[in-house]
């Protein structure tokens, strides 16, 4: 099992956990693009060189490393489309200059290990470094790693991460994809949407992880990664994650289910909820938005729902009045065919 | 192009290519050295120097020392443009 120790996060919302609706940013034009903040820390010959993406992912991982009070054995990365803005820029000019010389710094940022990498290099660290980009899955399975890496070295420290960012490129191809809303819904009214597609979203989120339980703020106790679009098989699988990693008498407090306001993918979300008829149903896409790494940021929350023990009312589909929240499943899919649990409970004082 | 109006496209140019955030032309005097503390300017800039001058003047400068005789100054690029510009 993996303790979290420390959480940052850039989101679209100034406060990762607004207290009331009326706090809540809206979507524009059904995006939600992320609030960033000034980035203290970050030396602005460096920033100025940075796509949005290498931005947030090391405004919110610097100060986490900075602040750190023992060593970081590694940096774990998962993103599925990194500095795409940056990578269609490069492309582009490669057409427009027809081949001639190229700016370097797009080229350098456009790569998906761009972050992990001006992490390394601004924390002098020379652990560990890794970018997982496998699409959907991308943050799971950079947290895969992480757990097999403290498996194996159970002293060890990680920064581990999860970051995405809007590209028009992207949004585009998506978009036509009917990936995205074709009509406008606001993220306040997203999950009552009856059309197909979600709202687009980014954001970056980075967690120090190690195997002490001592302080920690929350516990990541089981992952489950799938491949699938039948929803029986989500149900099975469900099952047995639970006969697998819980307890007898114990149970699931709060679901952090990734409903996106995409009536193609309710009944998955619906399946979840049939598993856990005692458990209050929180969603955070309004929030967020949707991308792949979302579960990333549904991990922050995680974290901060645990610490506060406070569930904000427009975060809550049922409430199933839990007094206290020690156990909590994650449960996310990105484009219907990939699909995660992630377990994680309130370490024991 | 008058060689202060070249001076002033070229300062703007110059923030656009390495985004220099925070910084107008005013920000930039001509005889201000490039690679020094105050614009905090590496060699990945030089690169994209050269890239601005082969973009927006069609002045390819392929000798290394040719360049660090250049990328002095705005008043020096200004001066090099002039002379070989060829758009």
């Amino acid at each position: 099992m993996i303790y979290v120790h420390k959480i940052a996060s850039v989101t679209p919302q100034k406060e990762l956990l607004p207290a009331s609706i009326d706090e809540v940013n809206e979507s524009v034009n059904n995006v939600l693009k992320v609030v960033e903040p000034k980035y203290e820390g970050v030396p602005l010959s460096i920033l100025r060189r940075m796509g949005k993406a290498v931005r947030m992912g090391v405004g919110a991982a610097l100060p986490l490393i900075n602040t750190l009070e023992f060593p970081l054995n590694g940096i774990v990365i998962g993103t599925a489309n990194g500095g795409m803005e940056d990578c269609i820029k490069f492309l582009n000019q490669v057409i427009e200059f027809e081949e001639g010389t190229l700016t370097p710094t797009n080229f350098v940022q456009s790569t998906p290990n761009a972050i992990a990498a001006q992490l390394s290099l601004l924390s002098a660290n020379n652990g560990y470094n890794i970018t997982h980009v496998n699409r959907g899955l991308a943050f799971e399975n950079a947290l895969l790693d992480v757990w097999m890496l403290l498996k194996e070295n159970k002293t060890h420290t990680y920064l581990l991460g999860g970051v995405e960012e809007i590209s028009s490129y992207n949004y585009n191809i998506d978009y036509l994809a009917d990936w995205f809303k074709k009509d406008e819904v606001s993220n306040k009214a997203m999950f009552a949407s009856e059309t197909e597609g979600t709202l687009s979203g980014e954001g970056s989120a980075m967690f120090i992880v190690n195997a002490f339980p001592e302080k920690a703020i929350a516990k990541i106790d089981a992952l489950h990664l799938m491949h699938t679009d039948d929803v029986t098989e989500i149900e099975r699988q469900l099952q047995h994650f639970f006969n697998q990693h819980l307890e007898d008498g114990q149970s699931i407090d709060v679901l952090v289910s990734g409903e996106n306001g995409d009536i193609r993918s309710r009944h998955f979300f619906e399946a979840s909820e049939r598993l856990l008829k005692d458990a209050t149903i929180v969603r955070f896409k309004h929030l967020t938005g949707d991308f792949a790494t979302a579960s990333a940021l549904a991990l922050t929350i995680t974290c901060q729902l645990i610490q506060s023990n406070v569930l904000p009312d427009h975060m809550v589909k049922i409430d199933r009045h839990k007094k206290n929240i020690n156990k909590v499943l994650i449960y996310n899919q990105h484009k219907g065919i990939q699909h995660s649990f992630i377990l994680v409970s309130k370490p024991a004082a | 192009m008058a060689n202060e109006e070249l001076k002033h496209t070229l300062k703007e140019q110059i923030i656009k290519y390495l985004n220099l955030l925070e910084k107008t032309p005013a920000d930039i005097k001509d005889d201000q050295v490039l690679f020094g503390e105050e614009l905090g300017l590496d060699s990945i800039d030089s690169v994209e120097l050269i890239v601005l001058l082969e973009r927006e003047y069609g002045i390819k400068i392929k000798d290394p020392k040719e360049g660090r005789k250049v990328l002095v100054d705005v008043n020096t690029m200004a001066d090099y443009i002039i002379a070989n510009r060829t758009r």
